[in-house]
């Protein structure tokens, strides 16, 4: 994913619904950007920017942690040791 | 074009005649950022199409995720859309939802299902379409919405301002 990509997944997975948009008038080079975001709920607040950043990382990271834990599943497997459950969901589920 | 010609069989008259001269409306729209959950219907963030897009007669009217039709006529209506999400979820479906009475009351006239199986523990795409084609014999009454439901209400549904990962493509075939 491109970061716009990213910053547009991250606020989706902070709220459910459609709880924010883009700036119709956008300024900046992309109108995918932090600047640009309008919030559509008024019982939402903005979020700031490293709390945005922070989201973003968070599911970054995640992604990274099931990619680690279904290499590990591999390797156990195939050495015939046991898996944890969160290994074994990474193949199963 | 009629060429008419009387007993002596000489022509008396060269009379033009009404000629579908091709589409004569079609219009495309997308919402521009991602949601997650259900949404009945979607009402944010829908945008005309505008890269490199021009619409072919009047176009579609919005508000609030409701479209109204410029002329009566036969249309076509497909749309489609992306989900994304890092598990399961056995449906998720996009709904063409018509109302023809005007009021906020609508129906489901076409489906689009798709599921999502979580491939190489990595956060996984699916695409489902659907499209449908009736008679708006009232411009008035004749309404439409899309909506968006999931087994896994996680599941995120794609919106982007610059690139087509949802689509709604209106196209009036010809008249009622």
């Amino acid at each position: 994913m491109t970061e716009q990509e990213w910053l547009d997944y991250a606020l989706a997975k902070m709220h459910n619904g459609q709880w924010f948009g883009w700036k119709k008038d956008w300024t900046g080079e992309h109108r995918m950007s932090y600047e640009n975001i309008i919030v559509h709920d008024s019982s939402i607040t903005k979020p700031t920017e490293a709390e945005v950043n922070a989201k973003i990382q968070e599911l970054k990271d995640a992604e990274t942690a099931r990619e680690n834990l279904k290499a590990s599943a591999k390797a156990k497997l195939i050495a015939g040791q046991p898996l944890t459950e969160e290994e074994a969901d990474t193949i199963v589920l | 074009m009629a060429i008419i010609k009387p007993n002596n069989n000489t022509i008396s008259a060269i009379t033009a005649l009404p000629f579908n001269a091709g589409i004569s409306m079609a219009d495309q729209w997308r919402w521009t950022a991602s949601f997650t959950g259900n949404a009945q219907p979607i009402t944010s963030n829908w945008e005309r199409n505008d890269t490199s897009f021009d619409k072919i007669g009047t176009g579609m009217t919005e508000s609030s995720g409701i479209f109204t039709f410029p002329e009566t006529g036969i249309y076509i209506v497909n749309t489609g859309t992306i989900f994304q999400l890092d598990s399961n979820s056995s449906y998720n479906a996009i709904v063409i939802r018509l109302s023809t009475a005007g009021g906020p009351n609508n129906s489901p006239i076409a489906y689009g299902y798709a599921h999502i199986s979580r491939v190489a523990s990595s956060t996984t795409y699916s695409q489902a379409v659907t499209e449908a084609m009736f008679d708006v014999t009232n411009i008035t009454n004749f309404k439409v919405a899309i909506s968006v439901s999931h087994h896994d209400t996680n599941t995120t549904t794609k919106g982007n301002s610059t690139s087509n990962e949802n689509f709604t493509t209106f196209t009036r075939l010809g008249d009622t």
